[in-house]
């Protein structure tokens, strides 16, 4: 039986996608089509804080213009509030080197992904009412933006995403996960985006630390499909970007093994942070960016 | 083992290649980026030792595949499991000459040859060629199951046929084949009159069975000769017989018995006869059964006519007419005007016999009478000088007055010189005529007054100058033979055969009477050779000595010729069985590869590190 092809840009194959527009473009739209596939959340957020003003409008509630700027200036000025954030997030991704790669060139690199998926989440939040705060570290803290609930935020999360490159050789990715468990005040959401080719122990031990601050803490992989299964073949010279590894090996020799040894490191992974009480999960960079956005909303979800 | 294309064993040098790239620390320069080395490390480290052996599996299986093709490429021979045998180009050669129809302990021995070549047959595989060749040169060759229904039917001939010829034949036959062994089995009774000198039968091998022990006793009709060819209806048939005892022996004419008689030892006997009948009459002389029942019997055919009428004419002389008269007494010709005898200037018609003129004068006469009645010869000039006749019949006669016979217009002819004087002819016979170049009377030749002149002149009227009873053919079983002009076939086993100016006679002993349409013109009389009665044999050590051949085994025993036809190639071919092993070895190899491969991979192989 023939399937529809998805229309829902949340849906669609993520390299297609990302060929048709700038990132804070696509992000709307993975987040619209998102959105539209869920109920509308019953949660309605307060305001007494507030935000900006802007120019009346037929239609407007009374109440809210600001007389002593109609008087000052003759200018009718609506007072808009912003609304108390329902929860605080922040979002620790990981720039080094090793997640500027792609296994193909038909896919996006595992960095580019996890941007777009960064900037999807971002928006999703903020269209909730929620505080955003983001952390991108390789090497060292590239970009600690403190979480804000405000629309100009995301617009600060997509230019620091697009004019702030990492690729360096190191993941210091500790260091991330407190500064981010730092941005938020009281208990919120960490959202770790990595590909976790990192000191493990470090990892937890920081992950620890966010957990005991009592943070709801969720880790996405992000793997390379040819990460997972070695598709290639033949005999080269595999060499980490990150640092001296080299490895030589014929493909059709370790694949099987390699298959087995990335299966076994995921279920380490997974074994490790679910005993930290850490969601975790897998996203492939050929899935559509529905599916991590999918993971992160669901923690969202389970916070009151 | 051994090979038949050995220089192909030089492939086998191939397998260094495997072993070679298998311990080859090669240099990779292809690099790829690879953020998760680490797990690639990892998994290396955990399956190094079934890595290891995976490549070694590898690495023999390929070796294997490489030294079993070589192998195969020089086309090994071997035994396997004791069974099968290299291709072979095997002829059987049945010696059916009539000597082998003979029976010894109670089984003709023909039989037991036949037993021995059908087990040889029996031996061959489709991959062999087989052919049946007999002593008459017959050859079956096709599917095993032709040739063993081809020795099935194989009778005995009526005589000697030409053996030599059918295994020299047979050795042809087995080279042309170009398979890997030729072979040629030879089942013979060794019969030593069959083998009078060696046979040379080049690049094949020889297996033959000869039986041991001594001949068979055997008696055979050695003689049965009509006197005259033609009776006029008298004649007599000369009798004979081998062995030194006494044997009984009876001369039948168109199967009825006409006379009874005893021959002791090797004497000849004269039967007279006077058949009632008239024309060609069959006739045979048979003895009582022994051991080689084909040679028991021989056959003889006369014709039986009325005795010639003759007119003989005054110029012939005294000496002619006195001698007419007396074979008239004897009834051996009568008056009349059938046959002529004449001086050639008086002759008026043919058939004649004639007689040169007594006087020279008469020469011019006697070569326009030559001329009228178309006898190609012509008198010359008398010659007086006494010289002796040469020829049957009138050896050593005086002859002192001649007209040299020439030839009509210089040109050969076409007839019998009965005898010359001088070296030149004297006595000449053609269709119709015989001429003699002298009178006869006592001036002239001595002839007519010397006692075989009687029955040289009833000879000469009974049997040259009468037109029938001619046509008599004699010939061995098989031998090729030339028939008298107009003959259109022979009757045989009550059927007419077509034939040509020449024609096979029958493979077996008969009389087969000659055919002009509806008329008979004549009779073939077909006996076996009297030396194919002699069963004398070989030893094994002369028969072996006869043949000569790349490698000859002589069997005593039948049973062993089967065995030895296949003895030295008790090997096959183990080309098919290494192809196999390759084959097997290669899909082996491809399974070790592809259980590393998914699936996709084997048409896509995407870059890795972009």
């Amino acid at each position: 039986m023939p399937v529809a092809a998805p229309t829902r840009a949340d849906l669609i194959d993520p390299a297609s996608l990302a060929s048709l527009g700038r990132i804070e473009i696509i992000a709307r739209w993975v987040v619209d089509g998102f959105l539209s596939g869920l109920h509308r959340s019953p949660k309605k957020g307060f305001s007494v804080e507030f935000a900006e003003f802007r120019p009346y409008q037929p239609g407007d509630d009374l109440r809210f213009i600001d007389w002593r700027v109609v008087a000052r200036a003759d200018k009718w000025m609506v007072k808009q509030f912003e609304e108390e954030t329902n929860t605080r997030a922040a979002i620790v991704l990981d720039v080094s080197r090793s997640m500027d790669w792609s296994g193909s060139p038909e896919r996006l690199t595992k960095l580019r992904y996890a941007e777009q998926v960064v900037a999807a989440i971002a928006l999703l939040l903020i269209r909730q009412r929620d505080a955003v705060g983001l952390v991108r570290y390789d090497d060292r803290l590239r970009t600690v933006l403190p979480a804000r609930a405000r629309s100009i935020q995301w617009r600060r999360i997509v230019h620091a995403i697009e004019h702030d490159p990492g690729a360096g050789t190191d993941s210091r990715m500790a260091e991330g996960i407190q500064q981010g468990a730092k941005l938020i005040r009281r208990p919120g959401i960490v959202v770790v985006i990595s590909d976790l080719l990192v000191d493990a122990d470090q990892m937890e031990q920081a992950l620890r630390v966010a957990r005991a601050a009592g943070h709801q803490v969720t880790v996405l992989h992000i793997m390379d499909p040819a990460e997972m299964e070695l598709d290639t073949r033949g005999e080269a010279i595999f060499y980490d970007p990150e640092g001296t590894l080299e490895v030589t090996a014929t493909v059709s020799d370790v694949r099987q093994a390699y298959a087995k040894t990335v299966k076994h490191a995921i279920e380490e992974w997974r074994l490790r942070l679910a005993a930290l009480g850490a969601g975790y999960e897998v996203i492939r960079t050929d899935s559509p960016f529905g599916v991590p956005l999918r993971k992160a909303f669901a923690t969202r979800q389970r916070l009151p | 083992m051994s090979f038949l294309a050995p220089i192909w064993l030089a492939l086998t040098a191939a397998v260094a290649v495997p072993l070679f790239l298998h311990l080859l620390r090669r240099r990779i320069e292809i690099r790829r980026e690879f953020p998760a080395a680490r797990y690639l490390l990892r998994a290396e480290k955990e399956n190094v030792r079934r890595l290891k052996l995976r490549n070694l599996l590898l690495m023999m299986l390929r070796t294997l595949t490489l030294l079993f093709l070589a192998l195969a490429a020089a086309r090994p021979i071997g035994a396997l499991l004791g069974s099968g045998h290299v291709p072979t180009a095997l002829a059987v050669v049945v010696d059916n000459t009539m000597s082998t129809g003979a029976i010894v302990d109670g089984t003709p021995l023909l039989s037991r040859l036949k037993n021995a070549a059908r087990t040889v047959v029996q031996g061959a595989t489709g991959n062999d060629q087989a052919w049946l060749v007999t002593a008459d040169g017959v050859v079956t060759g096709g599917a095993r199951d032709v040739v063993l229904d081809a020795i099935d039917r194989i009778e005995p001939l009526g005589g000697r046929a030409d053996l030599s010829s059918a295994i020299t034949h047979a050795a042809g036959l087995v080279l042309a084949a170009d398979l890997s062994t030729s072979t040629v089995v030879l089942l013979t009774d060794a019969q030593s009159s069959q083998w009078p000198g060696d046979v040379n039968l080049g690049d094949v091998r020889v297996v033959a069975h000869a039986p041991t022990g001594t001949a068979p006793f055997n008696r055979a009709v050695t003689m049965a000769e009509p006197q005259p060819p033609r009776w006029s209806p008298k004649g007599s048939v000369l009798v004979g017989a081998s062995g030194a005892d006494s044997v009984t022996y009876r001369v039948t004419l168109d199967g009825r018995t006409a006379a009874r008689g005893l021959l002791r030892g090797s004497d000849e006997q004269v039967v007279r006869l006077e058949p009632g009948e008239r024309g060609w009459i069959a006739g045979a002389v048979d003895l009582a059964p022994d051991e080689l029942r084909g040679d028991d019997e021989r056959h003889f055919a006369v014709w039986v006519g009325d005795a010639p009428a003759v007119n003989v004419l005054p110029a012939a002389g005294p000496f002619v007419r006195e001698a007419f008269d007396a074979l008239v007494q004897s009834a051996l010709v009568t008056r009349g005007s059938a046959v002529e005898v004449a001086s050639v200037d008086e002759a008026t018609k043919l058939p004649a016999l004639l007689l040169a003129p007594n006087d020279p004068v008469r020469l011019g006469a006697a070569n326009r009478s030559l001329e009228r009645l178309g006898i190609p010869w012509r008198l010359g000039d008398v010659r007086r000088d006494e010289t002796i006749a040469r020829g049957a019949d009138v050896e050593g006669t005086p002859v002192r007055l001649r007209f040299p016979l020439r030839p009509a217009g210089g040109a050969a002819v076409a007839s019998d010189t009965l005898a010359t004087a001088s070296g030149e002819p004297w006595i000449v016979a053609g269709p119709d005529y015989v001429l003699v170049a002298s009178p006869m009377s006592a001036e002239a030749t001595s002839l007519p007054i010397t006692a075989p002149f009687l029955p040289w002149l009833s000879n000469l009227l009974s049997q040259r100058l009468t037109r029938e009873g001619s046509g008599l053919v004699r010939a061995d079983p098989g031998t090729p033979i030339r028939l008298p002009p107009g003959v259109t076939g022979f009757e045989g086993d009550s059927q007419v055969y077509p034939v040509g100016a020449t024609a096979t006679a029958p493979s077996r002993a008969g009389v087969f009477f000659l055919r002009r349409g509806e008329e008979r013109v004549g009779a073939l009389v077909v006996n076996p050779e009297r030396e194919e009665s002699r069963l004398d044999r070989l030893s094994t050590n002369e028969f072996k000595a006869r043949l000569h051949a790349r490698d000859v085994f002589v069997a005593t025993d039948p049973s062993d010729v089967a065995q030895r036809a296949y003895d030295a190639s008790a090997q096959r071919p183990l080309q098919a069985l290494l192809l196999l092993l390759a084959l097997g070895c290669l899909i082996s190899e491809m399974i070790v590869v592809r259980r590393a491969e998914p699936r996709g991979l084997r048409r896509v192989a995407p870059s890795l590190g972009s």
